[in-house]
């Protein structure tokens, strides 16, 4: 053992600058421009995180809206814990979508207790979408702040994620989302760093920008008029990517508001995160390139450099390195045999040190992603998400180019799957 | 003298305020015992024993009240009032009223009689006495400060005649042509004013059969008859149709053939008021004169609704609902009558009132004009909003998408549906529950409005008993001395007593004595067979006794009086002479005798 890695290490530092760049051109074209691009980000929103203030920002009522399926358990710490901000909503307007539990009694009962505004209660369940576009709907507010009932908030949350709209270009916000159940499992602990690097620092950079194109569906707010101007959410997964494509279409900017802090509960098994992730590349392949494929095209009215740049990104770091991955691996052993191994377990470090960079990074613009914890996993994350996660995003993009997979989800009811083919 | 127990039923009155009274009587007996009553309750009392000194002192004094005899020497109790009210020497008028024995006599003088407020008959009720003539002198108080206790009476009339004349001329119903003596509203029974023969009604007169509603009358004046002694005994016949069960017997649409049924409920009545307690029948406490209804009617009170009553309720008496359930859950808690569930009223928070308006209204600004939508789920674009959005003429149309929903359960559903708000435009699955209160229009939210049960009622064995044996049934113990038993002949003879040992101490003992297993023997044996048994006892007694003691029969104890004795030494001997008078009675009294020295009775 102590012999290969003897022996790889002398291999490596015996190659110049141009056949390192011949061994891991993978590393070189697909990880560190973006690791760059980070580093730039956070050099300059480093400076902006000084600047949070603590005055409320003047942007009119804010309606927070919340939609479930069976979150009887869930819902009135929900509800106790939005009247317990610091800026507390204005109004809050719930749906129970289809629950079979005693969520709509629970609803009833908020209502009688004047904690909650509007309580609608459906029969049967129409999805995250449908119950969405009914509170918005009904939501009197000039920002529309949807809420998901497992997820806590920070609170300043609320503040936080509408000062961006004061800026009256601003159509929507993405909260920062933080993992919740870090300490559950091995796969919840990575996922936090995930979270930490690919939202709370890379949305953060993406802010910069202008290419945050993702306000998540578990904590996002809208002013109301963009939101009505698309129509709000349409029907399928991927609906927080989706709308916000749209109001990009609008010319509505899309931004990041760090600060606005919330936790969520990520998936704790290996299974179960492959299964989340197979939905969400279904759904931004079946969005990026069917439905939102006149970003992609030249002619049409609705292509701009701005989306462009992270259709670009999407395509050349998420898809093409995706593709290109097994195609490096299989050249790997074609060309250099024996050696292969010695070069990949090289990739890696050179990765892990990449990470690890990135890592810093992004602890030093999200201190509260209690960075120290969750350090000595870096090389597990390394490993999971450089090889394991690379082979499900791969497949994921087959199975819906393929067979449109993501027509099948059960996160959508399935009577709206038929008719939205 | 007189006991608590009347207090364990009425509540703890204020004592009256003491009055000046005047007593013009010529019996040395009855004008005693008058100042001697009177005084006692506080008031202060000159006796004049003929007319003409009666006027004289009434001219130069103010008087609250006067109590005339009708035969007076001299000049009469009737010319007193007369010569009175002509002249009053500038004085106010102290209510007048009448003591005689000839009452017929005394309404043979027609309209003159009018200028008695009042009339007491002899032999007197002593215990009546007091309190008529404190009412006397609180009307007057009414009458002087202008607030008259009740409103007038609805209809004006004149006022109704002490002289007995026939009411005027109605329809004449097939009750009149039954050989029955009835109290007629409104001719007798006017508010405070109550014809000669009402005033002889209170006193318990037993030929009236029946009180004869002749012209509709309000609840409230309903529940005037309740506010004199005895009348509530009575069964209310009804000829206008208008009181339904409040009334005992509705004759509006009756005819001879129906003679039978206010026979049956005359005798009824007359049967069971015959058996009705003297405690009850004069008392003035509504809530035993409730029982006694119960009692004498023989028919439990029932609830039912009745839209025109606050409470929503209404009972099967003359009293109206709010009074009687109030006053029947005291007499529910002490057993006396025994509490059936009716129902549960919302009640304003208010106003009390159960007329209230139940509706579904809007839980932000609690307008009721709502409307049902329904969602529209448009599964295409999830569109899903309430279905007026949707609706275009018949089409189905999504105001997001601009497509048409085409088929139900295929492209869209109807998940649900929403209550919207015409006034604020709220909307929410759940509309809210709220009263309005037809009364005061105070609006209450539906979980806030307070509930009130209701009950029907049924006399107990204990309710019974009360009924019968009045206050002394309730008496657990047996020493307590009751004033109204006292016979009039034991209360000169005691004042005489009293006043002897005021001047030379010289002591006495007022013997009670109480038979506590009358209602047994009653009920075993009949009252005859009791009531001999009982005089042979207060023989043997009266053989016991030292000479010159006294023993005197009364209504529901015996008494004896012992000259000269004290209470300590009596009582030592009082057992063996109890024990030894019921030696030869077969029926076994259960006899106890208890002496009282001039310390107890004061």
């Amino acid at each position: 053992m102590f012999e290969l890695v003897d022996q790889g290490i002398t291999y490596l530092s015996s190659q110049s600058l141009a056949s390192l760049f011949h061994l891991f051109w993978f590393v070189i074209l697909f990880e560190v421009p973006r690791y760059t691009l980070s580093f730039l980000a956070v050099i300059a929103t480093g400076a902006a995180w000084k600047r949070m203030s603590h005055r409320k920002p003047h942007i009119g009522r804010v309606s927070v809206v919340v939609a479930g399926h069976n979150e009887q358990d869930s819902i009135e710490r929900c509800v106790l814990s939005l009247h317990d901000q610091s800026q507390p909503p204005d109004e809050i307007i719930a749906v129970s979508d289809g629950s079979t539990d005693g969520m709509a009694q629970k609803l009833y009962e908020l209502q009688e207790r004047g904690l909650i505004q509007e309580a609608h209660v459906l029969q049967m369940r129409g999805g995250k979408s449908a119950g969405v576009n009914l509170s918005a709907g009904r939501a009197t507010g000039d920002i529309v702040v949807n809420v998901d009932c497992d997820c806590t908030y920070d609170r300043h949350a609320l503040r936080e994620i509408c000062r961006p709209f004061v800026d009256p270009q601003v159509g929507g916000v993405a909260g920062n989302i933080l993992v919740r159940n870090e300490r559950t499992s091995l796969i919840a602990t990575f996922q936090a760093i995930e979270y930490m690097i690919s939202i709370s620092q890379g949305k953060q950079a993406a802010n910069l920008t202008d290419q945050m194109t993702c306000v998540s569906g578990a904590f996002g707010a809208f002013r109301r008029a963009a939101l009505m101007q698309v129509g709000g959410l349409d029907s399928g997964g991927g609906e927080d990517l989706d709308v916000t494509l749209k109001l990009r279409t609008r010319h509505w900017r899309t931004v990041f508001a760090e600060n606005a802090i919330c936790y969520t509960d990520v998936p704790d098994t290996l299974s179960a995160l492959t299964r989340q992730r197979f939905r969400w590349e279904r759904d931004a392949i079946r969005l990026r390139y069917r439905k939102h494929r006149a970003f992609l095209n030249p002619f049409s009215t609705r292509f701009s450099v701005s989306e462009l740049l992270h259709e670009l990104d999407f395509f050349t770091f998420n898809v093409v390195a995706a593709a290109a991955f097994p195609v490096y691996l299989v050249w790997l052993f074609v060309t250099y045999g024996d050696m292969a191994p010695v070069i990949l377990v090289g990739a890696q470090t050179g990765m892990l040190v990449l990470d690890t960079f990135t890592f810093l990074l992004a602890a030093s613009v999200a201190p509260k992603a209690h960075a120290a914890r969750l350090a000595p996993f870096i090389v597990g994350y390394s490993l999971l998400y450089g090889f394991y996660m690379r082979f499900v995003r791969l497949a994921a993009y087959v199975q819906e180019w393929v067979f449109r997979a993501s027509y099948e989800d059960t996160y959508v009811p399935r009577k709206v799957h038929l008719e939205r083919k | 003298m007189t006991a608590a127990i009347a207090e364990t039923v009425q509540p703890k009155r204020a004592a009256p305020p003491g009055r000046r009274i005047l007593v013009a009587e010529d019996s040395p007996i009855t004008h005693e015992l008058l100042k001697l009553l009177l005084t006692q309750r506080g008031h202060e009392v000159d006796i004049t024993t003929d007319g003409r000194e009666a006027l004289q002192a009434l001219q130069s004094k103010q008087y609250d009240v006067a109590l005339l005899d009708f035969h007076l020497p001299e000049m009469s109790g009737l010319d007193v009032a007369l010569a009175l009210r002509k002249d009053p020497h500038g004085r106010k008028l102290p209510r007048l009223v009448v003591i005689t024995a000839d009452v017929e006599g005394l309404l043979a003088h027609g309209e003159e009689c009018e200028s008695f407020d009042n009339i007491i008959p002899k032999p007197l009720d002593i215990y009546r006495v007091g309190e008529l003539i404190e009412e006397q002198a609180r009307i007057a108080d009414e009458e002087e400060t202008g607030i008259a206790q009740e409103p007038a009476p609805v209809q004006p009339s004149p006022p109704p005649s002490i002289g007995g004349t026939p009411p005027p001329a109605r329809p004449a119903s097939f009750v009149d042509d039954l050989d029955y003596e009835y109290l007629s509203w409104p001719d007798d029974l006017r508010h405070e004013h109550l014809s000669a023969r009402g005033l002889q009604a209170t006193l318990g007169e037993a030929r009236f059969a029946a009180i004869v509603i002749r012209e509709p009358i309000s609840e409230r004046q309903l529940t005037t008859l309740w506010r004199h002694k005895a009348l509530f005994a009575l069964p209310v016949i009804d000829l206008t149709g208008t009181l339904g069960p409040k009334a005992d017997l509705d004759a509006s649409r009756l005819g001879a053939g129906d003679a039978e049924r206010v026979d049956d409920l005359v005798s009824g009545f007359q049967v069971r008021r015959a058996r009705l307690n003297r405690d009850l029948l004069f008392s003035s406490s509504t809530q035993e004169q409730l029982l006694g209804r119960v009692f004498v009617s023989d028919k439990p009170l029932t609830a039912a609704y009745d839209a025109a009553s606050k409470s929503l309720v209404s009972y099967n008496t003359s009293l109206d609902g709010e009074t009687v359930d109030a006053k029947a859950q005291i007499l529910a808690t002490q057993g006396l009558l025994k509490q059936e569930f009716f129902d549960r009223f919302h009640v304003c928070p208010r106003c009390d009132s159960a007329r209230l308006h139940v509706r579904e209204e809007c839980p932000k600004c609690r307008s009721p004009d709502l409307t049902e939508e329904a969602y529209l789920h448009h599964f295409k674009c999830a569109y899903q909003g309430p279905e007026s959005e949707f609706r275009s003429g018949d089409e189905l149309i999504c105001p997001k998408c601009r497509g048409e929903l085409s088929h139900f359960g295929f492209d869209y559903d109807r998940p649900g549906s929403m209550m919207v708000c015409g006034r604020c435009g709220h909307a929410s699955s759940d509309p809210s529950v709220g009263f309005v209160c037809l009364d005061c229009n105070t609006h209450t939210p539906g979980d806030k409005c307070a509930t009130r049960d209701v009950y029907s009622y049924r006399i107990t064995e204990q309710g019974v008993g009360f009924a019968e044996y009045g206050r002394s049934f309730l008496a657990t113990a047996g020493d307590i001395l009751q004033f109204t038993d006292l016979p009039l002949e034991l209360v000169v003879a005691l004042n005489a007593e009293a006043k002897r040992f005021n001047e030379s101490q010289v002591p006495f003992t007022l013997v009670s004595i109480v038979y506590e297993n009358e209602r047994e023997l009653v009920a075993e044996n009949g009252v005859i067979q009791f009531d001999q048994a009982r005089n042979l006892f207060l023989d043997n007694v009266r053989a016991a006794l030292p000479n010159g003691s006294m023993v005197v029969k009364g209504k529901s104890y015996d008494f004896a009086l012992l000259r000269g004795v004290g209470p300590d030494v009596a009582n030592a001997k009082l057992a063996t002479v109890g024990r030894d008078a019921q030696r030869t009675v077969r029926l076994d009294l259960g006899a106890r005798l208890v002496g009282f020295g001039p310390e107890d009775i004061s």
